[in-house]
């Protein structure tokens, strides 16, 4: 149904303030994701700036991060710069590659705890970082619930990779993607949004 | 108050008190005199010295006078010990700061409450009056010797052999004792009593080594029973980190190592070290940091005493903290972040927080490196040297993947004779390359490789490279992940 369709008295009632409605988003604040078809279907037009993300896919290495480097080079050249953390990656960072993405390494940092969940929550929760990209093999969803508070309170984004097989577990994540490898790129799919049905994209990694 | 004329010779031997006004020429008896010793008037060192106003605080006997020399050094940098029982403190560059000298003494006085404080022009002088429990404020040094001479001689406290042969020949009152003649007086009671009387009145120099605290923190406590969780360890040991702190402030200086010993009965001593990144002297900071290590520490045994022995002192750059909270418009929240830092390398070592850098080579293996996590953001300068000195990266986007496998991992050759690399059976497709990389051969570790990008079935990206030397054959190097 339009807006046009509506009949005056509901268009002046769906005016309340009060009066929330599914499709509506509340303003978010976020960070473009430097591809213009994700930006259109994430709400609020990039990736949220605090709050848990999860990226799923079947295997490592498939394009996920790279998904993120305009992110990493967009927050650490940012004027007053907070700490992006990677937690327990699953291979060796490669500076190179970062630095020619435009990612300023200084403010990068490397976490290899025996616990990822704590430090990421700790890291998280400091306030110190804008960006925390974590890889757990296992989380409960009693741990990914303070994942969502610490990052909340520390006004941070949190994103945790997990492997596909989690699609089916229910997940606080304020944004969940399923990712897959596609021929010249990423293929997306939105597990889980505020406001959005479910959508898939395509993005082009490589020209 | 007797009056000794000035004239008066002195004679060995002679009846206690000397006649009132003998002024009898009896130089047949003098012994051969030595060489006068000259009277220290120089008006250049007068000229060139300072005018000083030294502070003499007559404390209680048995005082403990090093911490009080600490809690002096609030008012002048130029505190000296007198042992047993005083301080000598110089003040005159002090009366400007502190509002003047009435304003001074009145601070002085409210911090040493059970003292005497006389202040003199000369150290020795301002000691004689505060031992002889005058409490009076001497800054002109023309007066000096007129309030000094009715001071009794025990004030000086000179040793006992010659003021009991001083009280003899009647000289009782410092007075007395200057109106001596200088010769006599050095032959009779030596020339280190002379230079004593010289510096007393300000005709010779009398320089004063400067009180130097502690360089280091040491403190222990142990308490009256033994303790076998941490959380008393943290509650007994708390007294302590807020006496560092204060250490700490006093000398404006940080640490950045601190070492928890907990020694127990029969076992050896438990040792809990703290290293940080950047000088703390927060009692806070510290307590944190000791619960996260106390947290993994395994007590043998309860512990019956607690060590706290701090580092080097270091400086440290005082911060300010920001009006806005973390996170908020404009809040720098990089200086929370070393905190943050601390707590995890307390929690996690020292290896498993690292940042990350490039290094100089051509080697791909040798490219990243790992490096202490980076510059403290927020500061404009350093900011503005990163951005200064970042060289552009010799690279294009896309031709180096973000992960490096640790060791190239050896690809098969595709079944059918192509010469293509397989990966898990399935033939990649290359897409880019071949990139030649030929060097290191200057310290053993060279390469000879062809690099590639190339792309799976489903178009995952992969860095291979051919081995051009020795066996050959295709690796997998990296993945664009």
């Amino acid at each position: 149904m339009s807006d046009a369709e509506v009949p005056t008295q509901l268009t002046q009632l769906l005016q309340h303030p009060a009066l929330w409605r599914g499709r509506s988003v509340a303003p978010l604040a976020t960070l473009a994701t430097g591809f213009a078809a994700l930006d259109a279907v994430l709400p609020g037009g990039g990736w949220p700036r605090s709050g848990l993300i999860e990226i799923l896919t079947a295997r490592q290495g498939l394009g996920e991060l790279q998904l993120w480097l305009p992110a990493l080079a967009a927050l650490t050249r940012a004027p007053d710069p907070r700490w992006c953390a990677f937690v327990d990656p699953p291979f060796q960072l490669f500076a190179p590659a970062f630095a020619a993405a435009g990612v300023a390494l200084d403010r990068l940092l490397v976490l290899q705890p025996p616990e990822p969940l704590w430090s990421t929550e700790q890291a998280l929760r400091s306030g110190a970082c804008d960006l925390v990209l974590a890889w757990a093999a296992q989380a409960p969803a009693r741990d990914l619930r303070r994942l969502v508070l610490a990052a909340e309170q520390g006004r941070s984004a949190a994103v945790l990779f997990r492997p596909a097989q989690a699609e089916r577990e229910s997940s606080p994540a304020a944004l969940r993607l399923l990712v897959q490898a596609r021929p010249q790129g990423l293929r997306l799919r939105i597990v889980k949004s505020r406001g959005i049905a479910r959508e898939r994209v395509d993005l082009t990694l490589h020209a | 108050m007797s009056r000794v004329p000035r004239t008066a010779p002195l004679f060995d031997g002679w009846p206690a008190a000397p006649p009132p006004s003998s002024s009898s020429s009896s130089s047949g008896k003098t012994p051969p005199s030595p060489p006068e010793p000259p009277a220290p008037r120089a008006p250049l060192a007068q000229a060139t010295r300072p005018q000083e106003l030294w502070a003499a605080v007559q404390l209680p006997p048995q005082s403990a006078l090093e911490p009080l020399a600490v809690a002096a050094q609030g008012f002048t940098p130029r505190v000296s010990l007198e042992p047993p029982d005083a301080l000598l403190l110089e003040l005159r560059g002090s009366v400007g700061l502190f509002g003047g000298l009435a304003a001074l003494l009145a601070r002085l006085q409210a911090g040493f409450t059970t003292a005497t404080i006389a202040l003199a022009p000369t150290p020795l002088a301002a000691l004689a009056f505060a031992r002889a429990g005058k409490a009076c404020c001497i800054t002109d040094p023309a007066r000096l010797v007129s309030r000094l001479s009715p001071l009794p001689l025990a004030s000086l406290r000179w040793p006992e052999e010659p003021v009991t042969r001083l009280f003899a020949m009647g000289v009782r009152t410092i007075g007395e004792a200057l109106r001596l003649p200088r010769a006599g007086f050095a032959q009779r009671f030596g020339t280190t009593l002379l230079a004593s009387l010289d510096r007393l009145v300000g005709r010779g120099a009398d320089p004063r080594p400067v009180f130097a605290p502690a360089q280091r923190f040491r403190q222990r406590c142990e308490p009256s029973f033994e303790l076998a969780d941490t959380a008393f360890i943290l509650r007994t040991i708390d007294p302590l980190l807020t006496q560092l702190e204060a250490f700490l402030r006093e000398r404006q200086r940080g640490i950045t190592a601190l070492r928890l010993t907990l020694a127990h009965r029969a076992l050896p001593a438990s040792v809990c070290l703290l290293r940080l990144a950047s000088p703390e002297h927060r009692a806070e900071v510290f307590a944190r940091l000791l619960a996260a290590r106390l947290e993994s520490l395994v007590l043998p045994a309860p512990v019956r005493r607690c060590t706290l022995q701090s580092g080097p002192l270091l400086h440290y750059a005082a911060t300010s903290e920001g009006l806005w909270q973390p996170g908020e418009h404009g809040g720098a929240s990089s200086t929370r972040m070393p905190l943050f830092l601390e707590r995890l390398r307390a929690r996690l070592g020292e290896t498993a927080v690292q940042g990350l850098a490039l290094a100089a080579g051509h080697r791909p293996e040798r490219l990243s490196a790992v490096a202490a996590p980076g510059l403290r953001s927020g500061q404009p300068a350093a900011r503005a040297r990163r951005e200064a000195s970042a060289p552009e990266p010799p690279w294009a986007p896309g031709t180096r993947p973000l992960w490096l496998l640790q060791a190239p991992q050896r690809l098969e050759a595709a079944a059918d004779g192509s010469g293509y690399p397989c990966e898990g059976g399935q033939r990649l497709a290359l897409l880019a390359g071949p990139e030649r990389l030929e060097t290191g051969w200057w310290d053993g570790g060279d390469i000879t490789r062809d690099y590639y990008v190339a792309a799976d079935a489903d178009g995952t990206r992969l860095w291979i490279f051919r081995e051009r030397g020795g066996a050959g054959g295709w690796f997998l190097h990296g993945r664009f992940g």
